[in-house]
């Protein structure tokens, strides 16, 4: 009815305005959904909040995601087969993570200290020997030579 | 030595029972004056033993050889003896006795002490006229004050003993008269006896006759005879009541002048007592001078401890003659102690003199000069034994210096030895407290200075121990208020005012305490300020390092958790090092809730801030082996 009324007013209208906007709409839905197209779970990582996990590092346990981390190695702490690996990521050098590296990872990428590295990590609940919880723990899947 | 120790107590006898001593007291303090009832008792008859008591009726034994005295089982020094030194000292200050009116008596007293020496032949005249004389003499020198009218007693003593006898004499006489008038009439009787008999004979029965009136004679004679037999009965009951009389008054009338004559002896009137006892003979001419004193009486024992013999009024001339030559003798040893300037001699030979013959003429004329320089070592003796009581010991070194000056045999090494040690006694004590009082042992401090004190009172060395005692004392309210802000853990206020409670030292305990609260807040400061150098110096890591520092220190030693100092700036250092304290804070807190992950992520960023945190690296090490060790 709005139509309608609108079409009476005015015999000549010009619509290409309208159907720019249109068009413009459907170029933006299109770009988006290019972009933000949904990955296969366990396919790609996500990008890592750290200072959230600081807060609460179990939270990210809970989702069973995988996330992609991009930092220097700051150090490296070898105890047996695994080691654990801070890492400092890009753009505020004092936001560091605790990596751990279980044997070797599949890339068999040498880690090494002051070198930047892309993690594919995992976070995780485990438990002691004593069956307590060990919550919140990157464990790293693998590892990429940035 | 023996006598003269019997001679000696005689004084002690007199003091207990002498009614001239007023000024003598009883161990209740009553006076024995009051108590002996000197004109009452008879000094023979003690009657019922009263119970013994000091200075009462108990004869003291008095032993020269050590001036002692002994009674109720007790021992008395008789120079240090309250009667004995108050009777001499009275002596002392009094003025010899020799006046003209003294000197009078004196000598009539001689005179009748001569003539009792002279013997009377006339056995059976009674009241010879030597007795006559010294009868007189007693009463005329009794009217001298200081005879006491003990003369006059005696006097009246002899008249009433020669009255006696002149009685009985008399009643002898009328029993004489009486016996011959009692013959004339047996006599009588007997010839009228035989008239009567001759009558009957001659005339039979033819003698009526004759003589109408012979019957009448007869009668008459028998009348006669039997009135001649009544007369001869009354006459001899006259002479049998006479007898009785005379009987029953000697005995009586020995009793009461030797009873006087003994007294006389106790009261150490010895010249009276003489005079009593040679008079006796000649009073009493019949031979027999025993004393009636009953055996179980103190006198008794008195007089029969010389030799063990029955006493007689002779024992009491021997007596009192003996007490004479001992006093003129201790008088003669006096002067003679005197010259060689000994004075303390001189001095117990005047005591003695004194307490044995007070009233004999060579101790009442002693010269006033002499008197004098006893007096003055008598006071000097006198003064070393108050001042010996009062544990003055230097006092009583000084008066013995003095005392040596005037006494060439004054031998003060015993008693210098007995004070040296009692001074030096006195100072171990004090010096064993002085050292208690630096150990901080309070109570033993106070008890040893206490014994010091009483060792020597005068220490001069206890001023200080006293001034220590105060100090003591003073520190007492700062030692509750150091032991009061322990309690509260307000050291700082300690440490504040450390010279205040500096004192709390002298406590052992308390000494110890106070060097770790100084040392402790010292420390303390020290570190306070070499931090804040570090902080400032580099502001970065400066206040990451207090922090931390101040932290490890707080969980070493719960004392600064209490130190408002450390605590300011403690939170200062934790605003300053915002990051690297809430970094810590959170490692900590995740790690309680198990976030081992986030906790690991916080100290390493704590690192960051401060690389070289120990709490962090610690934070680091626990968690990374908690994550590595656990399955997943």
């Amino acid at each position: 009815m709005a139509r309608s009324s609108r079409r009476g007013r005015g015999k000549k209208v010009n619509s290409m305005p309208i159907v720019v906007g249109v068009l413009g709409v459907l170029v933006v839905v299109l770009a988006g959904m290019l972009f933000f197209k949904p990955k296969a779970r366990s396919a790609e990582p996500e990008p890592f909040n750290i200072s959230r996990y600081r807060e609460d590092g179990s939270r990210f346990a809970s989702t069973g995601n995988r996330y992609v981390i991009e930092g220097t190695v700051e150090s490296i702490e070898t105890l047996g087969d695994n080691r654990m690996v801070e890492v400092s990521v890009r753009g505020n050098r004092r936001e560091r993570l605790p990596l751990l590296v279980q044997g070797t990872p599949p890339s068999r990428v040498n880690i090494t200290r002051g070198d930047k590295f892309i993690f594919d990590v995992s976070c995780r609940t485990g438990r002691d020997s004593a069956g307590h919880e060990v919550k919140g723990i990157l464990i790293v899947n693998d590892v990429k030579t940035k | 030595m023996k006598t003269l120790r019997y001679l000696t107590l005689l004084p002690f006898v007199l003091v207990t029972a002498g009614g001239q001593m007023p000024d003598s007291f009883d161990a209740s303090g009553r006076s024995t004056q009051a108590q002996s009832g000197v004109q009452n008792d008879n000094p023979l008859r003690t009657g019922e033993n009263p119970p013994p008591q000091m200075f009462g009726m108990e004869l003291p034994v008095l032993d020269p050889s050590n001036d002692t005295m002994s009674y109720g089982g007790a021992k008395f020094d008789v120079g240090n003896n309250a009667v004995v030194r108050e009777r001499f000292e009275k002596f002392l200050s009094q003025a010899p006795d020799d006046s003209e009116q003294s000197k009078l008596y004196r000598k009539k007293l001689q005179q009748i002490l001569d003539y009792t020496e002279r013997y009377s032949s006339n056995a059976s005249k009674i009241g010879s006229k030597t007795l006559v004389k010294i009868g007189t003499g007693l009463y005329d020198i009794s009217s001298y004050p200081g005879d006491g009218e003990q003369a006059g007693a005696l006097a009246s003593a002899i008249v009433s003993a020669l009255d006696v006898q002149r009685n009985n004499r008399r009643r002898d006489k009328v029993n004489a008269e009486l016996d011959s008038e009692i013959d004339k009439l047996i006599i009588k009787t007997n010839s009228l006896n035989n008239r009567n008999t001759q009558k009957n004979r001659g005339g039979g029965g033819s003698g009526d006759i004759k003589n109408p009136n012979q019957g009448s004679t007869g009668t008459s004679n028998t009348f006669l005879i039997a009135a001649n037999s009544t007369k001869i009965a009354e006459k001899k009951a006259v002479q049998a009541a006479n007898t009785a009389s005379n009987q029953a008054s000697l005995p009586v009338a020995k009793l009461n002048y030797q009873g006087l004559v003994v007294w006389l002896m106790l009261q150490r009137r010895y010249d009276h007592a003489v005079i009593g006892a040679r008079v006796y003979r000649h009073v009493f001419r019949d031979g027999d001078t025993s004393m009636n004193l009953e055996k179980d009486s103190d006198a008794y024992k008195l007089f029969t401890g010389i030799s063990g013999m029955p006493p007689t009024i002779n024992t009491v001339d021997t007596m009192a003659s003996n007490a004479r030559r001992e006093v003129d003798q201790s008088i003669d040893a006096v002067y003679g102690a005197l010259a060689q300037n000994k004075l303390g001699e001189a001095t117990n030979r005047l005591i003695t003199a004194v307490a044995l013959g007070e009233y004999m003429q060579s101790v009442a004329i002693f010269p006033t000069e002499h008197r004098k320089r006893i007096d003055a070592y008598w006071q000097l003796r006198k003064r070393a034994l108050v001042t010996l009581n009062a544990r003055d010991y230097d006092g009583v070194e000084a008066i013995a210096a003095e005392m040596k000056k005037l006494d060439v045999d004054f031998n003060d090494s015993q008693l210098i030895a007995y004070t040296s040690g009692k001074k030096r006694q006195s100072n171990f004590a004090l010096r064993s407290a002085r050292k208690a009082f630096e150990a901080g042992k309070d109570e033993e401090f106070r008890r040893l200075a206490t014994e010091a004190a009483i060792i020597w009172p005068l220490n001069p060395n206890l001023d200080k121990g006293e001034e220590q005692i105060a100090l003591v004392d003073s520190y007492a309210p700062i030692m509750d208020e150091f032991r009061r802000l322990l309690e509260r853990r307000q050291l700082r206020t300690i440490y504040n005012e450390r010279e205040r409670f500096q004192v709390v030292v002298t406590d052992s305990e308390l000494k110890k305490k106070y060097s770790e609260v100084v040392e402790f807040v010292g420390a303390t400061d020290i570190m306070l300020a070499s931090l804040r150098t570090g902080a400032e110096t580099d502001r970065t890591i400066g206040p990451c390092l207090a922090y931390e520092q101040m932290v490890l220190l707080q969980k070493k030693d719960e004392r600064y958790t209490a130190d408002k100092m450390f605590t300011d700036a403690l939170g200062q250092y934790a605003a300053q090092a915002h990051d690297f304290v809430q970094a810590l804070s959170n490692g900590e807190n995740s790690e309680k809730r198990a976030e081992y992950g986030s906790a690991l992520s916080s100290y390493y960023r704590a690192r960051c801030f401060f690389p070289k945190s120990t709490l962090a690296q610690e934070g680091i090490e626990r968690v990374t082996k908690i994550i590595v060790a656990a399955k997943y």
